[in-house]
């Protein structure tokens, strides 16, 4: 008897429910969680060291002489509010037209029948598969016959038409969330005297809530970390953090000439310390609002759960 | 809380009053009149009386209808620019500093550029095989590991929200400039396997060869670790949409955990499992630690070899990608016509 209740706590019931399972779960969580985790430790404990603490081969992990100094001329040096502010700015509006743009061109692939609709999704296929080095040059002598370079245009009037940053993939998904609903509820709400509109806003978009989640937290941090493509397009309009980031050692240069010495009497040229300070800078909003978006996720179950049936 | 709430409630509930009886009635007259002196009340009548085929066919087309503007203005002529370049006996990109414009020049038509590709230059040939091996021995591997990754995030275990924002860090860091960043800084590998004391324990008790290929597969493991980022989260959402009562179903009828995901959870999957495979491709082939790319861009500058002869091995990367989407597609298909 006993033996049987120790199996069962041991192994579980439905079999993920177990003490053995959830311990081998918790070690592979660990372990891998630790691969991923290494770099930004690495930059989070570097970006606290004094440059003493930096040239100094014993202290590996744990600075000896901890300082917030760092980030103080980082801060400073990016510019870091105003390039915040342009972030959100370059990355939020591209995005709502991304994932709104994709949806619609999904639904409308996903649920209608129309002429040449197998040769048109096979383009948007093609056209992702080209290699980026081929599409470059091309793509910007475009945007400079209509006009949209040093704007904002030249990520929001491709991204309203479906061609943003590696946007097929969004449609794509859009495309097979759309398909996973079934058609008689369609149907039914049609002949309730739904028309389209309706049936897209009342049926289609609250059943696919976890597509529209993922596609929006990718275009976000996409269009976040693009800068390539930002400097290309608008290199003196906005400043945003990750482009900052690129060009940080001669903005921090500028500030504090080599040389200077600080208050402690250390001197302040442009060191690794800083260099991750900044980094990190660019990288914890993204972070913070993939935190806060990952609780919609578990929430996105329920209700779709309660749809679907 | 509550209260903020509750006031939010009411506010929104006094709208909702405001709209149907004040603002919706003159909404209504004023878009009467509006459709029937502009016509489009005529247009509507007319649609509504097509059949309901054509009907359904029009309002696809009005959906999908900023994809083929944008397809006009942005994908069509790049796409067609680069096609001709390869058949090209010149061709090149010159700028006009006077009118500060880049022009476009190509002269004759010629497929020399396939034919020095595949009778002079094995090097080149021997570069294509081996990534096309590369791609296609890291394409299921990217697979199985994100499916992994994504079964065990669902699971129903305590933290798991602080595990998932660790598995998005690969999504941050893989995209932009981040990733040529990280490697000069050398941070996307663990040191601790190439020289810390799981390295030297293998070292001394294994021998040699065996060795080498062990931290050889376990630095695979951990690149390939870092590839499935954006992979996980779409197969992730793909299986909160599957409705728990079905499990539950299948248990009750006697279904292991092993026989539900085989016959529930899988099948479910096979269609983001194609938009996975073909994002893996792509962005694992357009890394630039790919020696194709590098090869395309040392021709690029190359006067020996030229822009058309560069733009030409881009499109036999491309090549290369649509045969293994192709390849893995079909697997997928046929796998998935013996479960009906």
């Amino acid at each position: 008897m006993n033996r049987v209740l120790w199996k069962k706590r041991l192994m579980g019931r439905y079999g993920n429910d177990g003490l053995l399972f959830k311990i081998i779960l918790y070690i592979l969580f660990i372990g891998i969680g630790f691969i991923f985790l290494y770099p930004i430790l690495q930059m989070i404990v570097t970006s606290f060291m004094p440059l003493v603490d930096l040239v100094d081969p014993t202290t590996i992990w744990i600075p000896k002489n901890f300082t917030l100094r760092n980030y103080e001329r980082a801060i400073e040096a990016l510019n870091a509010w105003q390039a915040l502010k342009d972030s959100f700015v370059v990355t939020l509006i591209p995005t709502a037209f991304v994932v709104i743009s994709s949806a619609l061109i999904g639904y409308g692939f996903a649920t209608y029948q129309f002429p040449l609709k197998k040769l048109m999704m096979g383009i948007l296929l093609v056209i992702f598969l080209i290699p980026n080095i081929l599409m470059s040059i091309p793509t910007y002598v475009i945007y400079r016959e209509l006009n949209m370079l040093d704007s904002l245009k030249a990520f929001i009037y491709p991204a309203i038409a479906g061609f943003g940053l590696r946007q097929t993939i969004f449609i794509l998904i859009f495309y097979q969330f759309f398909k996973m609903i079934p058609i008689e509820m369609k149907e039914a709400a049609e002949v309730d005297g739904a028309n389209a509109v309706v049936v897209f806003l009342k049926i289609a978009i609250p059943m696919s809530l976890p597509a529209f989640l993922i596609t929006s937290l990718y275009a976000f941090v996409w269009y976040w970390n693009e800068t390539s493509l930002a400097l290309l397009y608008f290199p003196t309009k906005y400043s945003t953090l990750p482009m900052a980031v690129i060009g940080f050692r001669t903005l921090y240069e500028n500030l504090y000439p080599q040389g200077t010495v600080g208050l402690e009497g250390a001197s302040e040229t442009f060191n690794q310390g800083v260099q991750f300070a900044g980094t990190m800078l660019s990288i914890i909003p993204l972070l913070v609002v993939y935190f806060i978006a990952q609780k919609w996720f578990i929430e996105g179950v329920d209700r779709s759960g309660i749809a679907g049936s | 809380m509550k209260k903020i709430k509750e006031i939010l409630a009411k506010f929104m509930n006094r709208m909702e009053l405001i709209y149907e009886h004040k603002l919706r009635p003159i909404m209504v007259k004023v878009g009467f009149y509006a459709g029937k002196y502009t016509g489009i009340s005529w247009l509507i009548k007319k649609y509504q009386r097509l059949k309901h085929r054509t009907r359904s066919a029009i309002t696809g087309l009005i959906f999908v209808l900023p994809w083929m503007i944008g397809l006009y203005a942005f994908g069509i002529r790049p796409f067609l620019s680069s096609l001709r370049m390869t058949v090209a006996d010149q061709a090149q990109y010159i700028i006009n500093t006077d009118t500060q414009t880049v022009d476009f020049v190509v002269n004759g038509w010629t497929f020399r550029h396939f034919v020095e590709l595949f009778r002079n230059q094995p090097g080149h040939v021997q570069t294509m095989i081996d990534v096309f091996l590369d791609v296609a021995l890291i394409v299921p591997l990217v697979m199985i590991f994100a499916l992994l990754l994504a079964l065990m995030l669902n699971q129903p275990i305590k933290g798991k929200g602080i595990f998932r924002v660790i598995f998005f860090i690969p999504v941050i860091l893989l995209s932009g400039n981040m990733l040529s960043y990280f490697n000069q800084y050398n941070l996307l590998t663990v040191p601790a396997i190439q020289s810390g004391a799981i390295a030297n324990g293998i070292n001394q008790y294994l021998p040699r060869q065996f060795a080498v290929l062990i931290t050889g597969a376990f630095e695979r493991i951990v690149l390939i670790l870092w590839l499935s980022g954006v992979q996980t989260l779409i197969f992730l959402a793909g299986l909160q949409k599957n409705d728990k009562s079905i499990y539950e179903a299948a248990s009750i009828d006697g279904a292991s955990m092993w026989d539900s995901f085989w016959k529930i959870t899988l099948p479910g999957l096979h269609n983001l499992m194609i938009i996975n495979i073909i994002y893996t491709t792509v962005i694992y082939a357009n890394l630039s630690n790919n020696p194709l790319i590098g090869l395309i861009n040392q021709t690029l500058v190359d006067v020996r070899y030229g822009r058309a002869y560069s733009s030409m091995l881009a499109w036999m990367l491309f090549v290369i990608e649509l045969l293994i989407i192709g390849i893995y597609t079909l697997l997928i298909k046929l796998s998935n016509r013996r479960y009906n």
